[in-house]
């Protein structure tokens, strides 16, 4: 939520100052504005970040990849919540490695807005994970992983691990 | 380290499972290094390749900027997976028709003399391959080419089909096919490459020629 939209802000180079504040029992977050009510949700607001730190290209670039950003910002905002069940986490997961069996990123080739946030909000999932699931999910470890070492975007979140020798797996 | 031989089945298995968990060949930004491995890579891996070709397509994304990436090409026997033998190293069995020793072997202690004998082969194999074109995937297709009627001259026929010219084009031997009631049908061979002409374009501008031509059909297609 809030605490996102801040490492959102170090990783776009944007100056602090911006203050966020929740709403409702969802913990929506809230930008609030010099004048008027503010911003709404965390798509909303991510994307007005991006574009105040003139980093659209974050955002796609072609008419395809702005949808299939937006696909899965959607995703992000709909279904990866602190309040997943194990069984929404699994659907999560598999959804994800099912979609990044051909992609180096969410969006196919270009690293955009969508790998940022998805990456923040399944951090504490794949944190949780065992071995053996992240295994499972090779293509969401191996994504998670290149995503995490992406110069700005980790910040003070701590390394989640993957170990290189593959144990349970030896064909796919 | 290595991949084997790359343009191998086996060395291509190597190289897809080494990137099952991995975005590029090293670290975590495209380099030189995928560069180097694209490079020795003939064509598109297979599907059931799947890590294999999602790199590949990858890399290919980022043909434009190759100079441009970060680090220097190394020899194909320092990447990939620390565990396969470097099966391309120096050693004493003779090589296939390379006569050039593309791979040098880490493991070994090297004498000052093998160190210096391999660098300069080294040397020779980076001249000697900035001098061969770069791979490019090609198709050899066979085109059955029908008239209309016993009466259509069918050396005609053929000539409309060779002033057909494009680039990656390459026009091969033909011969005349009986087909039935005094009908020939031409069967010309062709070499495309695979990037800049395709069947389709091919089918247009064959029935182009109307007068003579009723049909075109692809008689065999082959990747070489």
């Amino acid at each position: 939520g809030a605490a996102e939209l801040e490492l959102l802000e170090r990783l776009l180079g944007l100056p602090a100052g911006n203050k966020y504040g929740v709403q409702g029992e969802r913990k929506v977050p809230v930008l609030q504005t010099n004048n008027g009510p503010g911003l709404t949700g965390l798509m909303t607001i991510a994307a007005h970040l991006v574009r105040q730190a003139k980093k659209d290209q974050l955002l796609g670039s072609t008419a395809e990849e702005k949808a299939v950003v937006q696909q899965w910002l959607e995703y992000r905002v709909t279904r990866v919540n602190g309040g997943s069940s194990k069984e929404d986490t699994r659907l999560i997961l598999k959804d994800l490695n099912m979609h990044l069996e051909d992609k180096v990123y969410l969006a196919g080739n270009i690293f955009t807005l969508a790998d940022i946030l998805m990456y923040y909000g399944l951090h504490h999932i794949m944190v949780d994970l065992t071995v053996q699931e992240k295994e499972k999910y090779l293509n969401v470890s191996r994504w998670f992983n290149h995503i995490q070492h992406y110069p700005g975007v980790r910040q003070h979140l701590s390394n989640v691990i993957f170990i290189k020798n593959r144990l349970y797996t030896n064909a796919h | 380290m290595g991949f084997g031989d790359l343009k191998s089945a086996s060395g291509l298995r190597v190289l897809n499972d080494f990137l099952a968990d991995r975005s590029y060949i090293e670290g975590y930004v495209p380099s030189q290094a995928d560069i180097a491995v694209f490079e020795a890579i003939a064509s598109p891996p297979p599907a059931d390749l799947f890590h294999a070709l999602r790199w590949y397509n990858h890399i290919k994304s980022y043909e434009k900027q190759k100079a441009s990436l970060p680090g220097v090409k190394k020899a194909l026997g320092k990447y990939g997976p620390a565990d396969v033998e470097d099966t391309t190293g120096a050693a004493t069995d003779s090589k296939d028709d390379d006569d050039i020793d593309l791979f040098g072997s880490d493991d070994e202690e090297e004498s000052e003399e093998a160190k210096k004998l391999r660098e300069e082969r080294l040397a020779q194999y980076e001249s000697k391959k900035s001098k061969k074109p770069a791979v490019v995937a090609k198709s050899s297709i066979l085109l059955d080419v029908k008239p209309w009627d016993d009466e259509t001259d069918m050396a005609k026929l053929e000539e409309c089909v060779r002033s057909i010219q494009a680039d990656g084009l390459v026009w091969g031997s033909s011969k005349l096919v009986p087909v039935g009631y005094g009908i020939k049908k031409l069967q010309i061979q062709c070499v495309v490459e695979d990037d800049k002409v395709g069947t389709d374009m091919l089918e247009e501008r064959i029935t182009a020629f109307e007068d003579y031509v009723q049909s075109m059909d692809v008689a065999a297609f082959n990747k070489i």
